[in-house]
This record gives structure tokens, C-alpha cells and sequence, in this order.
């Protein structure tokens, strides 16, 4: 499956989901490409992938292992994965164990076959699964860039797009590496008890690629590769042209607190401890949807029978949006993906359905995917949420702060000025025996807004909340100035103290 | 009985595992890496049975199929084609066989298809198998 790209320069599609992002377009057709890794790193598959996605698309692909490795036994493994197609060998897939001819021809010998298979089947792929053994053949360093060289002018004079799987050499750098057109390197690292697989782009000719490392999952369709949200969208996919107007939170009385509503293709943090009613206010959010301004509910918390229940409860407008089609939802658990395969997910759901309203239930679960690297989380929301605005997306997202004493707010996830233009705080207060809930703007995004404390209740109508601020007011000096009447079901008060 | 048994097979790991199998058994056994390699091994010295790799370079299992039946001298030997695909693949492609054996496949397999195959009645080992 060949086709040009930017540069002029044919382009070879891999196959692999998410690779042909990273290189820009694919391999460069008739290029030689080192695939390295330490056993068990997914190279075969790889190199397998890439041919059966060819033949699939009527290319003939030729594969040679220069290992003690039996073809039966690989076939066994590849068969359980989707792009396994047994009917597409011999005729446009040949499989050959050249580590006897190495051993009795040479290097010569095997560059002769080489060239004469590829020549007569039209290969337009060719995978060298071992390339060690071609190392230990050559005689000496010279010998071995020389097949290497040759190598490369049979790729160019066939217009075969050729891949050598080899162990890692580490950070090593061997004369091969400077001759070839690309090199990706795949790592296996532990992080706890659980093993992440990722792979890097280290050299790649001909056009730009994505730096740096991605993770990528084999899965029962091969590999898929998740390119690094903050390379992938480094610069959002468009310019921001500033959105105007505003966007109704979806209760009145937090529009009237935020100045008007929340500002259009803005990031708003719901913050607060558990319990305090923060997806209710994301779902309320949701309900102000119309098959004009669709709705995404992105959640990893709330399991789909928990949010029914919920909506039902506490939210029903929210049920219609949904039956219609107006508002999706997009449930899954937190520990089931890669960091950047949610922030895939998520962008295709806001691309395909041209969301305007997003809900993102759970932030934590963006952190607690980043495994190996935690401080990835702030460059990966800004590049994430940058380009939810540059989309016309108006983002609400929740955050569970457990910590929240007086003015200072600690949160899992670093700074947040740089992850929201709104923030919106929900907590608890104890006055007496009983629990108040208190809802406060921070910050709005250029705009003037009423900063002051109001009392929330919960109901099914969802968050209902003060038109004023006296109740809360009064809950944050304590009884000192409850009058008798007020008092109602107060218990044992603690009278001129601060009971937050 | 025992004779003369040659292996034509690219994987080489698989080659020898028949050649130490099979010469354990008693029969003399040569090996060969692609069918031009085999052929020529048989215009030197007539096999009894030939144990046939379909996927190799230079020339494959079809090949040296055809080959041999073109050949009156080696027409009749008997020959187990191996190959990873299914037989139905397989036979879609070439014809002339005697005994197919799918990889990856036992030692046992090998064994009582020699036995079986070297035992036939029949002049140059062509009776029923």
C-alpha cells in the first residue's frame, strides 16, 4: 500500500495503527529500516504485521529469518492475530530460513538469494528477522557495512522497503546505524509490578517524525501504537481563533456566579472531596445539549449502571440527550488503557461526532494511566485541552481534592492554572451535626465573576444553589450569627468556631 | 527395512532433527537447503524417500515435484511434502506426493511415515499407503 507524501518521496504504509502518524505518512518506499529490541519486544510481530498488511492490499512481501526459528511455530503464535491471513502464503507471502545458506554461502551467497527471491516474486517487502547472525557471519566490521551497503542498493533498485529485526544494541552505535534510512526501537520497562511497552523513532530520513517514546500494546490485532498526546498535537491541529459568547454551565445560578456562564471553548475544573456532587454538576453541564451542540460524556468512574441510576436520580433531561443521540457516553475502567490510547479515544469521540460540550468525569485517571512517567500529566492536558479549544470544545472536567484547607488546595496533579481557565470548587462544611455544601468560583477565564461562597443542596433536580450568599456566609462564621430559627435540626453546635 | 532417505528443507533445524531421527533408525540420510540442492543430490545417488520442504528458495517443493516427474529415475520415489499450511493450501499448487506432514509435527509422525512408506508392496515403493 504505497502512497505519496509530502515530500515527493513514495511512502510505504505500515499498518501498524498509530505508526504511520509517528513516521508522517510510513516508511519511505525502498528504504532500509533497523527494527531493534530485546527479545520478547514485539519485533516478529512487527515484521509480520507489516507484511500481511501489504499482501492485504496486493503487495508481495517476503519474510527470512536467519534464526534457529521454526516458521510452523511462528505461524502457530501469528495465527491468533486478525491480520493472520494463511491464504495469502506462498503466493504473496513466502516465508524462508536462510541461516544455512549464511552458513554455507556467506554473506555473498545470501545477498545473491536475497536479490534473485526479490527480483523473481516482485517483492516489494522484504523482512530480515536476525540480523545478528549476518553480523557473526562477516568476517570483519568492513565486511558486514559492505552487505549492509549492498543490501541498500538492492532495496533502491527493486523498490523493496526493507526491515532488519535485531536485538537492541542499547545506545550503542554501530556503523549500520548511520547507513540506514530508519531506526525504531522498541523497550520493554516495568513500572510496579506491570510491564509497559514502548517504542522510539531514533533516526528516520526523508521527513519528520514524531520524537520521542510512545507506547503500544500488542492486541489481537497486532500492534497499536498510541502516539504521545503532546508530540501529536505539539501545536494545535488549527489556530485559536478565540471563541466569544458564553456556555451555559447548566444551572442558572452558576452561570449568574461565573459572569454569564462559562466562557465558549473553555477548560473548567470541577474540584472537591468525594460525595460533594461533582459529576452531578458535569451531567447538568451535559443536559444543556442539542443535536446542534453535541455532548461527549467521557468517564472512567461512574460505571454505566452507576450513571443510569444517576441520571435517573438526579439528572433526567440528561436520559433524552442521550436516547436522541445528542450526548455520548464513553465509559472505561481506569486501569484498563495507556495514557495516551484514553487521549486518542477521546479525541476521535470530539472528531467524530464534532462535540462542542465535553465532560470529562475523573481526571485523577488521566495520572494514574501515566504510569512510568507522572509528570507527563501536565504537558499531556494542556496539548489535550489546547486542542479541545482550537475544536470549539467547552471543557468540564472533575478532579477529586481530598485536601482542602482553608485557602490552600492541594492537588494531585500539579498546577492548575496552567490545566483550566475556570475553576470551580465544591466542599464540605459541618455545622453542628450536619453536613452543608458550599460552591465557589476561583477563576474565570478573563472575565469579572462572583467569587463569593454560595450554599448547594442536592436533589433530583440536580445541584440547587443559593441565590445568595448569606447562608453560606453564616455557615462560614460558625451559629455566632444563626438566629433561633435557623437552627432546626442543628445538634450540639460549636458556637464561633471555624468549621471548616 | 532401511534405506536411503534425503531431506530437502530450508529450516535446517528441521532437516537435521530428521536426518538424527531417522539415522537412528538405521537409514542413511542427506540433506539438502533448497530444491535445486536436492535435485542434485539425486541425479548422484537415487533416494528411497525424500522428505520435501514446499516453501523454500531457489526452488520449492512444487518444483522439485515436477522436476522428478519428469525425471523416470526418480519419478516413483515416494515423497512426504512438509510444509506449515494446510494441505488443502498446499495441494492447490502441486501434485505428485505420496504423504503429507503439516508442521510442526512429531518425531513419531516421522518415523511411522518411513516405516510405512520404505515397507510398501510394490515395485519402488508405490503401493497403497
Amino acid at each position: 500500500m504505497k502512497e505519496g507524501g509530502d515530500s515527493g518521496l513514495e511512502r510505504l504504509s505500515s499498518g501498524v495503527t498509530g505508526l504511520d502518524i509517528i513516521l508522517g505518512g510510513g516508511f519511505l518506499a525502498g528504504g532500509l529500516y533497523i527494527i531493534q529490541g530485546q527479545p520478547g519486544t514485539g519485533k516478529t510481530t512487527f515484521g509480520n504485521q507489516i507484511c500481511f498488511n501489504h499482501v492485504a492490499g496486493g503487495g508481495q512481501a517476503l519474510y527470512v529469518t536467519l534464526l534457529a526459528e521454526y516458521h510452523a511455530r511462528m505461524m502457530q503464535h501469528l495465527s491468533i492475530m486478525s491480520f493472520f491471513d494463511i491464504s495469502k502464503i506462498p503466493d504473496q507471502l513466502t516465508y524462508f530460513n536462510c541461516l544455512q545458506v549464511l552458513h554455507d554461502e556467506g554473506l555473498k551467497g545470501l545477498l545473491a538469494l536475497l536479490r534473485r527471491e526479490i527480483t523473481t516474486r516482485g517483492a516489494s517487502i522484504l523482512v530480515l528477522d536476525g540480523i545478528v547472525s549476518a553480523r557473526r557471519a562477516a568476517e570483519d566490521e568492513e565486511a558486514f557495512n559492505q552487505f549492509v551497503h549492498e543490501l541498500q542498493a538492492i532495496a533502491i533498485a527493486t523498490d523493496c522497503t526493507m526491515f532488519l529485526l535485531t536485538s537492541s544494541r542499547g545506545t550503542q552505535v554501530t556503523p549500520e546505524h548511520t547507513m540506514v534510512d530508519g531506526i525504531i526501537e522498541f523497550t520493554d520497562q516495568l513500572v510496579g509490578w506491570s510491564a509497559e511497552s514502548s517504542l522510539q523513532v531514533i533516526k528516520f530520513r526523508g521527513s519528520a517524525s514524531l520524537r520521542g517514546r510512545h507506547a503500544f500494546k500488542i492486541t489481537g490485532k497486532g500492534i497499536v501504537v498510541h502516539p504521545r498526546i503532546e508530540a501529536l498535537l505539539a501545536r494545535p491541529s488549527r489556530p485559536d481563533v478565540g471563541g466569544t459568547g458564553r456556555v451555559s454551565s447548566g444551572l442558572d445560578q452558576l452561570d449568574v456566579m461565573l459572569g454569564g456562564g462559562l466562557p465558549t471553548s473553555s477548560t473548567t475544573m470541577i474540584m472537591g472531596p468525594s460525595g460533594t456532587g461533582k459529576t452531578t454538576l458535569g451531567l447538568q453541564f451535559l443536559a444543556r445539549c442539542s443535536e446542534a451542540e453535541p455532548g461527549l460524556l467521557f468517564g472512567f468512574y461512574e460505571t454505566p449502571a452507576r450513571l443510569d441510576a444517576k441520571i435517573a436520580g438526579v439528572c433526567r433531561p440528561l436520559r433524552g440527550l442521550i436516547d436522541q443521540g445528542a450526548v455520548e457516553v464513553i465509559w472505561q475502567p481506569p486501569t484498563e488503557d495507556l495514557l495516551d490510547a484514553y487521549g486518542e479515544r477521546l479525541l476521535q469521540a470530539v472528531q467524530r461526532r464534532k462535540v462542542k460540550k465535553l465532560f470529562i468525569d475523573g481526571l485523577g485517571a488521566f495520572r494514574q494511566a501515566s504510569g512510568i512517567e507522572p509528570n507527563r500529566i501536565g504537558n499531556f492536558l494542556t496539548a489535550l485541552m489546547n486542542e479541545m479549544r482550537v475544536l470549539g470544545v467547552t471543557t468540564v472536567y472533575t478532579l477529586e481534592v481530598p485536601d482542602i484547607m482553608g485557602p490552600s488546595i492541594r492537588t494531585p496533579i500539579g498546577d492548575l492554572s496552567s490545566l483550566a481557565e475556570n475553576l470551580v470548587l465544591l466542599r464540605f462544611a459541618e455545622l453542628g451535626a450536619r453536613l452543608r455544601r458550599l460552591i465557589s468560583v476561583l477563576k474565570v477565564r478573563d472575565s469579572q465573576f462572583d467569587g463569593s461562597l454560595h450554599e448547594y443542596v442536592t436533589s433530583d433536580q440536580g445541584l440547587v444553589i443559593e441565590a445568595t450568599a448569606d447562608s453560606a456566609e453564616r455557615i462560614m462564621v460558625g451559629l455566632a450569627n444563626l438566629r433561633e430559627d435557623e437552627q432546626d435540626g442543628i445538634t450540639q453546635p460549636r458556637e464561633g468556631r471555624d468549621l471548616l | 527395512m532401511t534405506g536411503i532417505v534425503l531431506v530437502v528443507d530450508d529450516e535446517f533445524g528441521i532437516a537435521e532433527l530428521i536426518d538424527a531421527v531417522l539415522t537412528d533408525e538405521g537409514h542413511r540420510v542427506l540433506t539438502a537447503i533448497n530444491g535445486r540442492q536436492g535435485l542434485a543430490m539425486m541425479a548422484k545417488e537415487r533416494p528411497d524417500l525424500v522428505f520435501l520442504d514446499y516453501m523454500m528458495p531457489v526452488m520449492d517443493g512444487a518444483e522439485v515435484l515436477s522436476a522428478m516427474a519428469g525425471d523416470p529415475s526418480v519419478a516413483k520415489v515416494p515423497v512426504v511434502l512438509m510444509s506449515s499450511m494446510p494441505e488443502t493450501t498446499v495441494a492447490e499448487r502441486c501434485s505428485g506426493y505420496t504423504a503429507f506432514m503439516r508442521k510442526p509435527f512429531k518425531i513419531a509422525q516421522v518415523v511411522t511415515l518411513t516405516v510405512k512408506l520404505l515397507n510398501r508392496d510394490g515395485p519402488d515403493g508405490q503401493g497403497a499407503l
